[in-house]
């Protein structure tokens, strides 16, 4: 039987030829160049991570070799020599989250009559429009629900907008600012609904209107956490013109993520409050977590697994409830 | 842990000095490299080194068992239950959900009263678990001595070949481990080079295939139009070469640095033109597992015609089921089988033209990635029915055509001419190369999104 390992090509090719100081050689003057030309990226990347002793150990790396970087002209001659290569869009500065808990508080806002469901009150409900363009976007949570919707609607004259951003959060705005996203993703797709599902990263710091940083999970937090998702639902709800379907996040495995999952639910509950004509509440803890997490829920009288592996997001079979119950939501406010 | 993150960065210099540092202490060494193997694989989760340790030290014990065994028959006992025991935790770890749920649809109102559970995989489990199995296997072959728990743990654990392989048979390692790696002769140069290669091929190549590409349409393939389905078929057929073989090169190259060779995984596999000839190219370390662990076993091509088909489509049918717990992959393993027992049977029948028995050799493994990566079975259905759709292209850019074309076309370059670019890269200067290497990171970590580095697609497996 031939070798088919090809494990001598190192030998028979003379390329066992340096030594092992050599290698360490290398590696100094790689790491050498890129604390000079990309130290500032190694302590971005710190400060990203998750609090917890590996970012204290990257970030003890990483805040000298971006005060390196920073000394030196090359970082942002690379960084810009590289932006092309970036597939990251420039996000629009307006309805960044930077103001918003400076903005809050103020006069005492009046109730309008957008805080009211005609159905809840009712009244007679508005005209079915037809749905022409719907969004669907958040973090992981958004997946696979995006796809489920996409190919619900396929065929149907539906334009499904798909945008999920992994690893994304709200409280996490130094990765990426919702605010600023929800405003260029109304821009650009100009959505007749939007649907948010949003909540697996949360539980970061957030910055109050003193500068302060307020750690999860006070009411404080909570209070921080809702303005902020206040402002992106007044962007997705463009000023009445739009819907907003804003899925809370079903209870997480792990106690102390159910904990975060709690308080961003509630506070999403506070926020979406001034415009409940506008902004539907889609919430997840009855249907897939009535007593607390389960991997299964029944269903007809069958059990079926809802829930992934990590005990925080949805398998397909849970997407795909959750899909049918954003259709039929969807169905009470458009023709699609 | 990725490779492909600040905290691998940060981690492996560590780990290549203090590894060098002590590998005339053996005594040390040892201890050392499974501790930094450990905290490796326990990045992500702790829990999973109690399965990892678990896994050595009752496949140690078993080749013991074996060794000191003199019969045959009781040889062979012992290493069926070995065998039994490694596959049943794979089957927990990995099947279990996917039986249950598959036994509780078949059976409907009658069915077994066994828990609805979803189950944390742990990263690598297929890998090791099959690494354990070369092990007593082995052993009970009287191809390798049982070697000590220690070295055992290290050849198990070792973090380069760790969570994706390359698969490394315990006749190619243990012995490495019994002669210390010559700090004056060190793959240094083809360790840099390799490690580069990697990185451009998962982050600049793969991901971004994946992420403007082959994610939005295998997503929703009704959305999309025939240009658009037949881009993300061939993109996909590019992007899995490059997310493995990466992931391959990488710990190909990191082992060469800490001065350690693996086999190679990857040669050039979508120049094939046949399906035999594909296997002896792609995953190589999974294909030649496959055939001296199962095919041959089994009784090869040595007890008939018909006993041949049978045996290579259960281990392709296998092959399948060890790339994950789903449909799609047990029916991509059916697909490579039965292309196996069709080319076997129409070997010296059909004489076509090398170029035409590689146009369709290629275009089988592309229809066979179309139905490994759906994520059911109505997807695939509604992938290929929309192949005919006509419509715009929407996706196609001057970047993602070079790239398919490139790693394609790239293959299909005689692989002496390769080879030998290789060979002068990988004897350049090592403070060259690992300039260069700085080059590679910052160019590639400029096409990373801000959402970060994506799993290997072989992780998963």
């Amino acid at each position: 039987m031939p070798d088919d390992s090809l494990m001598n090509r190192f030998d028979r090719n003379g390329l066992t030829r340096f030594r092992a100081r050599d290698g360490i050689f290398a590696l100094l003057v790689c790491a050498l160049l890129l604390v000079v030309c990309k130290g500032d990226g190694l302590r971005a990347q710190g400060e990203r991570m998750e609090p917890g002793w590996d970012r204290d150990v990257v970030l003890f790396f990483g805040k000298p070799a971006g005060a390196i970087a920073d000394a030196l002209p090359f970082a942002r001659a690379v960084d810009d020599a590289t932006a092309f290569l970036s597939p990251d869009e420039a996000l629009d500065g307006a309805g960044g989250f930077e103001r918003v808990a400076a903005q809050a508080g103020g006069e005492l806002p009046p109730v309008t009559a957008d805080a009211f469901d005609p159905v809840a009150i009712g009244a007679e409900p508005p005209r079915k429009e037809p749905l022409r363009t719907l969004l669907v976007t958040g973090d992981s949570m958004a997946q696979p629900l995006d796809a489920e919707l996409a190919t619900a609607l396929a065929g149907r004259g539906v334009k499904v907008v798909r945008d999920v951003r992994l690893g994304t959060g709200i409280s996490k705005s130094f990765l990426l600012d919702w605010g600023q996203l929800s405003t260029t993703q109304v821009r650009r797709s100009e959505p007749d609904a939007t649907v948010v599902f949003i909540g697996a990263n949360e539980g970061f710091p957030m910055e109050d209107a003193s500068g302060q940083e307020v750690e999860c999970c006070s009411a404080d937090w909570a209070a921080l956490y809702a303005n902020r998702a206040r402002r992106m639902a007044d962007t997705y709800r463009q000023g009445g013109n739009g819907r907003v379907y804003w899925i809370t996040v079903p209870t997480a495995r792990d106690e102390d993520r159910a904990k975060i999952g709690r308080v961003v639910n509630a506070a999403v509950r506070v926020a979406v409050q001034p415009w409940a004509s506008q902004v539907r509440l889609i919430d997840t803890v009855p249907q897939f977590a009535p007593r607390g997490y389960a991997d299964a829920v029944t269903i007809d009288g069958r059990r079926r697994i809802v829930r992934a592996a990590d005990g925080i997001h949805l398998n397909e079979e849970g997407a795909g409830l959750l899909a049918d119950t954003v259709l039929a939501r969807l169905g009470q406010d458009f023709t699609y | 842990m990725l490779f492909p993150t600040v905290q691998f960065a940060l981690f492996f210099p560590v780990v290549l000095v203090l590894s060098w540092a002590l590998i005339r202490r053996q005594a040390v060494w040892k201890p050392f490299i499974i501790v930094a193997s450990y905290v490796f694989y326990g990045y992500a989760d702790w829990r999973f080194c109690l399965l990892l340790a678990a896994i050595t030290l009752g496949n140690q014990w078993a080749a013991l068992l074996i060794a000191r065994t003199r019969s045959e028959r009781g040889r062979s006992w012992l290493l069926g239950g070995a065998v039994a025991l490694d596959l049943l935790t794979l089957g927990v770890f990995k099947y279990y959900a996917f039986f249950v749920e598959n036994v509780d649809r078949a059976l409907g109102p009658f069915s077994l009263p066994l828990p609805l559970l979803t189950i944390a995989l742990p990263i690598g489990v297929s890998f090791f678990t099959f690494q354990a199995i070369s092990y007593v296997v082995d052993v009970k072959r009287r191809l390798v001595e049982p070697a000590s728990t220690v070295d055992v743990a290290i050849y198990l654990s070792f973090f380069p070949h760790l969570v994706a392989g390359p698969i490394v048979r315990a006749r190619e390692f243990l012995p490495q481990l019994q002669q210390p790696p010559d700090p004056r002769k060190v793959a240094v140069g083809s360790g840099l080079a390799l490690i580069a290669l990697g990185l451009v091929k998962k982050l600049a190549i793969a991901d971004t295939l994946a992420r403007e590409v082959v994610d939005p349409v295998f997503a929703v393939p009704g959305a999309y139009a025939a240009p658009d389905l037949w881009l993300a078929a061939y993109a996909y057929t590019a992007q899995i070469y490059c997310d493995f073989s990466g992931y391959t090169d990488m710990a190909i190259g990191l082992a060469l640095l800490l001065g350690y060779v693996f086999p190679q995984n990857f040669r050039s596999p979508y120049r094939a033109t046949g399906f035999s000839d594909f296997w002896r190219r792609w995953h190589m370390t999974l294909s030649r597992f496959l055939r001296d662990f199962l095919y041959i076993p089994l009784g090869g091509n040595r007890k008939g015609r018909w006993k041949t088909y049978r045996n290579l489509l259960l281990t392709m049918t296998l092959g399948g089921l060890w790339h994950g717990a789903a449909w799609p992959f047990v029916l991509w393993g059916v697909f490579h089988g039965t292309m196996l027992c069709l080319e076997r049977a129409w070997r010296g029948r059909l004489a076509l033209p090398g170029w035409l028995r590689w146009a369709v050799t290629f275009h089988l493994v592309v229809l066979g990635w179309i139905l490994f990566r759906a994520p059911d079975m109505q997807v695939f259905g509604d992938f290929v029915a929309r192949l005919a759709e006509p419509g715009p292209a929407t996706l196609l850019t001057a970047p993602i055509a070079v790239m398919v074309v490139a790693v394609i076309g790239l293959q299909l370059v005689p692989e002496r001419t390769v080879e030998r670019v290789q060979v002068n890269i990988e004897r350049t200067n090592p403070l060259v190369l690992g300039a260069g290497l700085a080059v590679v990171i910052a160019l590639v970590a400029a096409t990373v999104s801000s959402q970060g580095v994506a799993p290997f697609i072989y992780f998963r497996f």
